[in-house]
């Protein structure tokens, strides 16, 4: 687009003049440029220069016509036409005078109209408006409306066209600046107007001499339009011009052949740019891609002649880059993408044409056609060399398109027409001054960096390959090698075979350029190694590649195996001059899991087991494929493994002799048949491998000897997880497996696990029976040593709650304390007889919660070490207890390998002792507790349950019998020290209990099941509603067996205490208290008094009703029923008189009373309600009453 | 006249591409059928572009290059085939009746026991059938 004329690229701008008053022009000038659109100005300083515009008599373009009649046209276009009225004719010239010189005296007066005819004359002839400007020159200047007039008709204008400008005030410059502006524009407008109007006339006249006229008078019309922003004339005259100019082609006969059509298109090309620029500048896309469409597809047959067919390539070439740049520039085309129909049903626009990159990319091709038709035209025109020295003065001539050749003689130019072979000899030789390669590659980056951009990456692709074929054919290596570099990899990762084999064989030809010995062999491997194995119908067409057969691969592989396999031999017989290998230079290639040499030589290593023991030979198969077409004969392989030790060689029975090598003597080298590598075909070898270390065993690479120079290095893979091989999993070919064994052909893995020697230490939990929680549980740990010393040996202990999860406790929102672990490791002793201290002191001992780190120091071998972990229960809960012994068994190396022993035991934690207690009343003394009876009464079906919980409350003021039990709930007989109830901290008893915290005078032994009871005897005090009565307190150990007795005295700190705080009880006062007297027996037929006394504890009057029912064993005296009124705060006694009749245990008479207060009958329960009769007086030595004494008993209950 | 098919994988990758020409450009053919897989992409993957085209397996001309003009097909298992004409004028219907009776073929062929879904199509009967088609390629709609 750069080589079109400034004026035709851009819009045309409006042309005024300023004439006289010089001293403003730029300030006029600057404000008009700035209008909207802008005007461009011509300021000519004075008077004298006015005649520029003068209309030249004799046509510019008369030199070369002058002997032809007028009647004939000599070109379509003129070439100065448009920037003659771009920059040289104005729409409008503006005369500015001075005041003083208008207003001044007659004789300046004149002046000023002398210079207003000669203005009038010239503008006259060009039809240029005219207008006068009237420049104040001092602020005082008086305007005399009579000059102003006479000047008006001088100039024949109209009165706006006068207008007066102050410089001196600002604000009214301004506006005076704008008006002119204005009449600037209108009168542009009509003067641009009036010339479109005059040529279309002659259009419209339809007599116009030749259809060349025609396409100018369009063509003037259309600029005309264009001055005055008329785009849609302007549009339509273009075309019009452009459709006439079309007709010319077959018609004319002015001038020869070659050049007529050459005249022809470039008149078009300026046509069609025109169009284009019009129809994206409005934003009509489509329409403007279809025009390109159309006109290229006008002018592409107009070939021309044979021997100037590169002048119509290039000009094709250049129509798709400008309408590429066009495109491109508009920035329409980013913004809103084409409307869904691209084009009309028949011939419908792809989206591709919406790309500035898809002309780039045609332009690019259009270039290398006209190259090629350069190319032979040159070689055609080879022989004749007078020519050029005429080809020099060749120039363009003043028409469009046309050329002619420039004579001088003297001071006297002529231009003469040419013949068509002196045109085709210029335009030769012209192009031989151009690098149409340069322009090729221009154009194809443009493309390719266009269609990257848009991520288009196989057509980019595409422009990379042509644009680096260019670069290769320039000899510029380092670029081609780039591009080829990237190209083919998308080749290769799309499976493009014979894209890829082209490619590749340029990257060779590169490579062999630069005589990169390396990269030439791997290009040519990779090449050799294709799946080609049909002819893929490439066959000349190819580049150095040669054609993509089977047998073009096998001629590759046998170019780099001579090549790489003797130097001598080859150096002489190698054609290619710089790729050769020295004696003590070596080729080496480098295969990983990415390369595409894969292709060439590919290695599967398989352990067939997955661990094994240390020192103890497993198999190891290694697999070896190769796609090249030829069978290849390994000299060596060398197995690396990540051990150095345990690498190996492989060697080639029959030519061992010529790789023995120097370093090999202390590696292990294995001998093989024969290391052929056929095309295609696994080559399996297993062999043994051992390893003493323990730890992981991975087979890193193998490395293929081939010839003295030649490595390649492939890194190993597992055939588990075996990537298929690019490409050739895409042929229709059997696909082969790298082991034979279907197991490992799924399972195999490149490494392997080497295990720990077997460890030869014993460790021994001694744990026996369940823990019992809150005691100091102790877990002996012995290590005995069978055959191993032990050296930094470590124990580390962890505890693991067993239904999984850690032993803290759900309520973790509790601060931290040591009641948070249910189960804790509290500590290690040391081994027995060794105190604790000094096994600190030298000794790492890590103790947490439940996790313990403890060094163990040497043991030599038959030796045994033991400990004891302390371990407390604050819950009843089983745990798995880990230990874990690590050592070496070797002393000093710091590398050791470490050896592990590992053991777990379950321990189950228990309840060591179950604590119950309940109340009792005194015997025969029941309070009415109104609490209880209401319950009773209220529900009926809630009876169960209210009365297996204790009652609810307590009366008050009254002694209460308390029972503790503790019961053994283990397998193991206990030692109880004591049982108290202890006060709380912080909490004042309410209550005194008597005997609370005695101790017992030697411990109690507790058999398992047993319960152990004590009573303790409660009083509360007065007033009070809750009865807090402490925690139950008990002292316990594990009953020692025969080493009782040492045991009760040395560790007194062993005992355990279990506390249990009791539940507060409610306390009240009851209103009645019945008891009942009764001797404790009785005698067959002696007489006892029974006894009922009813205490009113309230301030009322309370009526008591009771009633006795008969027994059988009694006869009684006294009232069956009767109502009775206690007084208040006092007692009522009911007595009979009781004699027994049978002996034995016997029922007394039941008594049964109800209070109508309460509404709560009474009556006495049936072990209260009974006495013992005796057939006779017995004889009893009594030893003291034992009434609410303290009574130990140890029973089953 | 049909110059090349091709059928192209979901890797993009040629399964099967054949040239008719005498003039020895199979190479440049082979370039312009993988040009084409862009074009098929940005059809598949930006379909509001092509509008009334969704769910269909024919996607029209692909695009215009040179002398050559590339069209496409796009099976339901994404396979496409691609084909390349030097035509001027050629007749949408008589594309469609061309990928139609290629897509047969194409069905015939893998459908074969033993052809393995995904590897390059070696049947000679394939290529029998697909030389047959291109051959009656235009006469069709015209007889």
């Amino acid at each position: 687009m750069e080589e079109y004329p400034e004026e035709l690229r851009t819009p045309p701008i409006t042309l005024t003049s300023l004439v006289g008053c010089p001293d403003l022009h730029p300030l006029i000038s600057t404000y008009l440029l700035s209008q909207q659109p802008p005007i461009n100005t011509l300021a000519l300083p004075d008077l004298s220069k006015i005649n520029l515009f003068n209309k030249k008599k004799p046509d510019p373009d008369s030199i070369g016509n002058t002997s032809q009649p007028p009647s004939i046209v000599n070109g379509i276009l003129k070439r100065d036409w448009l920037l003659k009225h771009r920059t040289k004719i104005p729409s409008v010239v503006a005369s500015l005078f001075a005041t003083d010189r208008v207003f001044g005296d007659p004789s300046q007066w004149l002046q000023v109209c002398s210079d207003l005819d000669s203005i009038k004359s010239v503008v006259r002839a060009r039809n240029i408006k005219l207008v006068v400007v009237l420049v104040h020159t001092n602020a005082n200047d008086e305007v005399s409306e009579d000059r102003i007039i006479a000047l008006r008709k001088r100039a024949e204008l109209e009165a706006k066209y006068v207008v007066i400008l102050n410089p001196n005030d600002d604000s009214e410059f301004q506006l005076s600046l704008n008006r002119l502006a204005n009449i600037f524009s209108e009168l542009s407008g009509v003067y641009y107007r009036e010339e479109g109007r005059r040529v279309k006339q002659r259009i419209e006249k339809k007599n116009v001499s030749s259809v060349e006229l025609i396409v100018r008078y369009c063509f003037k019309v259309a600029v005309y339009a264009e001055f005055r922003s008329d785009w849609t004339e302007a549009m339509k005259f273009y075309e019009e011009a452009y459709h006439t100019l079309r007709e010319i082609v077959g018609v004319t006969t002015r001038l020869p052949a070659v050049q007529r059509l050459v005249e022809i298109k470039s008149v078009s090309e300026q046509l069609h740019f025109k169009i284009s620029t019009l129809l994206l500048h409005s934003g009509k896309v489509t329409e403007a891609v279809t025009w390109f469409r159309q006109h290229k597809n006008t002018y592409k047959r107009l070939v021309g002649a044979p021997d100037a067919i590169f002048v119509h390539w290039e000009w094709m070439s250049r129509q798709y880059l400008v309408f590429g740049e066009l495109l491109e520039t508009s920035s329409k085309i980013t913004q809103n993408f084409p409307p869904v129909i691209l084009g009309s049903s028949s011939k419908p626009l792809s989206e591709w044409e919406y790309y500035p990159a898809y002309y780039y990319q045609l332009a690019a091709h259009y270039m290398s056609e006209k190259r090629s038709a350069l190319e032979l035209a040159i070689s055609m025109s080879e022989t004749p060399n007078e020519v050029n020295s005429g080809a020099d003065s060749v120039v363009p001539s003043a028409y469009i398109g046309q050329f002619a050749r420039l004579l001088e003689e003297g001071d006297n130019v002529d231009m003469l027409p040419l013949t068509d072979e002196e045109y085709t000899h210029y335009t030769v030789s012209e192009g031989k001054r151009f690098r149409d390669s340069l322009e090729i590659i221009a154009l194809l980056k443009k493309a390719y960096e266009s269609y990257s951009g848009m991520k288009i990456q196989r057509m980019s692709s595409f422009c990379g390959f042509q644009m680096a074929k260019e670069y290769f054919a320039e000899g510029d290596i380092v670029n081609a090698m780039q591009l080829f570099d990237s190209i083919a990899s998308l080749y290769r990762k799309e499976g493009w075979v014979t894209l890829l084999w082209e490619v590749l064989g340029y990257l060779r030809e590169c490579s062999r350029k630069n005589g990169t010995i390396k990269d030439f062999v791997e290009y040519s491997l990779e090449m050799a190694a294709l799946p080609i194995s049909f002819d893929t119908g490439v066959q000349r067409d190819t580049g150095p590649a040669g054609p993509a057969n089977l047998r073009q691969r096998e001629v590759l592989h046998k170019e780099v195996f001579e090549l790489v396999g003797d130097a001598s031999v080859s150096s002489k017989s190698e054609d290619s001059s710089n790729l050769k290998i020295t004696a003590d230079e070596s080729v080496q290639l480098e295969v990983d899991l990415v390369s595409p040499l894969r292709l060439v030589m590919f290695v599967s290593v398989a352990f067939h087991e997955q661990t094994i023991k240390p020192g103890a030979s497993t198999l190891i198969t290694i697999s070896l494929l190769s796609h090249l077409p030829l069978t290849v004969e390994i000299d060596q392989l060398e197995i690396q493994f990540n051990r150095s030790s345990c690498n190996f060689f492989i060697t080639n029975a029959q030519n061992h002799q010529s790789v023995e090598g120097s370093d090999t003597q202390q590696q292990r080298t294995e001998r093989a048949p024969s290391l052929l590598l056929v095309s295609n075909k696994w080559l399996r070898l297993t062999y043994n491998i051992q390893s003493d270390q323990s730890g992981k065993l991975e087979c890193l690479s193998v490395i293929a000897k081939i010839g003295p120079h030649f490595t390649i290095c492939c890194r190993a893979e597992s055939p588990a997880s075996l990537d298929s091989l690019p490409l050739w999993t895409l042929e229709d070919c059997i696909q082969t497996v790298p082991i034979k064994d279907a197991v490992l052909v799924f399972s195999g893995q490149k490494s392997t696990q080497v295990e720990e020697p077997d460890p030869q230490v014993d460790l021994c939990l001694g744990a026996s029976g369940p823990a019992l929680v809150g005691e100091v549980f102790l877990v002996p740990v012995t290590l005995v040593s069978k055959g191993h010393d032990v050296y930094s040996g470590e124990l580390k202990i962890n505890l693991v709650d067993v239904k999984g999860g850690g032993l803290f406790s759900p309520r973790d929102s509790e601060p931290y304390s040591m009641d948070s672990h249910h189960v804790q490791l509290l500590g290690i002793s040391g081994p027995e007889g060794e105190d604790d201290s000094q096994l600190d002191s030298d000794n790492i001992k890590k103790i947490q919660q439940s996790f313990g780190l403890i060094s163990v120091p040497f043991i030599k071998n038959g030796d045994s070490w033991s400990c004891r972990l302390e371990i407390k229960w604050h819950r009843p809960k089983p745990i798995m207890l880990y230990v874990s012994l690590g050592y070496t068994p070797n002393s000093g190396e710091s590398n050791a390998q470490m050896v592990h022993v590992h053991k777990n035991l379950q321990i189950e934690g228990t309840t060591a002792i179950v604590i119950n207690h309940h109340y009792l009343m005194p015997f025969r003394r029941d309070p009415l507790l109104l609490t209880k009876n209401k319950q009773v009464s209220d529900s009926e079906q809630n009876k169960q349950a209210s009365e297996s919980d204790q009652p609810e409350s307590l009366p008050s003021n009254q002694k209460t019998v308390l029972i503790v039990s503790a019961k053994n709930c283990t397998e193991v007989p206990l030692r109880l020290k004591s049982l108290s109830v202890e006060e709380e901290d912080g909490v004042e008893r309410t209550c005194s209990i008597q005997h609370g915290s005695e101790e017992l005078s030697k411990p109690t032994l507790l058999v398992p099941g047993e319960e152990f009871k004590k009573v303790f005897s409660l009083s509360s005090n007065v007033n009070i509603s809750k009865l807090r009565l402490g925690t139950v307190c008990l002292r316990w150990r594990r009953d020692m067996g025969v080493h009782e007795k040492s045991a009760s005295t040395t560790t007194l700190s062993s005992w355990v205490v279990t506390k249990q705080k009791l539940p507060d009880k409610n306390v009240e006062l009851p209103p009645l208290i019945v008891s009942m007297e009764c001797p404790p027996y009785a005698i067959l037929g002696d007489p006892f008094t029974y006894c009922i006394r009813i205490l009113n504890q309230t301030q009322l009057l309370q009526e008591i009703k009771y009633s006795l029912a008969d027994a059988q064993s009694f006869v009684l005296c006294g009232y069956h029923n009767d109502t009775v009124y206690v007084l208040p705060k006092s007692e009522h006694i009911v007595s009979y008189k009781l004699v027994p009749l049978a002996s034995g245990m016997q029922q007394l008479p039941r008594f049964s009373m109800t209070s109508a207060r309460y509404s709560a009958s009474y009556q006495p329960s049936n072990s209260s309600n009974s006495v013992f009769v005796f057939p006779s007086k017995p004889h009893f030595k009594t030893a003291g009453s034992t009434n609410f004494r303290v009574e130990e008993s140890v029973g089953n209950e | 006249m049909i110059v090349c098919v091709a059928v192209v994988g979901h890797q993009n990758n040629p399964l099967y591409i054949q040239s008719f020409t005498e003039a020895d450009d199979a190479l440049k053919l082979h370039h312009i059928v993988h040009c084409s897989l862009d074009v098929v992409d940005e059809r598949v993957n930006n379909p509001k572009k092509s509008g009334p085209m969704l769910n269909e397996t024919f996607l029209g001309l692909l695009y215009p290059i040179e002398n050559y003009k590339v069209y496409g097909y796009l099976t339901n298992t994404k396979v496409k085939f691609i084909l390349v004409t030097t035509d001027i004028d050629v007749k949408d219907a008589d594309v469609r009746n061309f990928f139609r009776r290629f897509h047969a073929a194409y069905v015939d062929a893998v459908s074969n026991p033993f052809h393995v879904p995904g590897k390059k199509i070696t049947s000679r009967t394939f290529a029998e059938r697909v030389s047959t088609i291109v051959k009656s390629f235009g006469f069709s709609s015209a007889a």
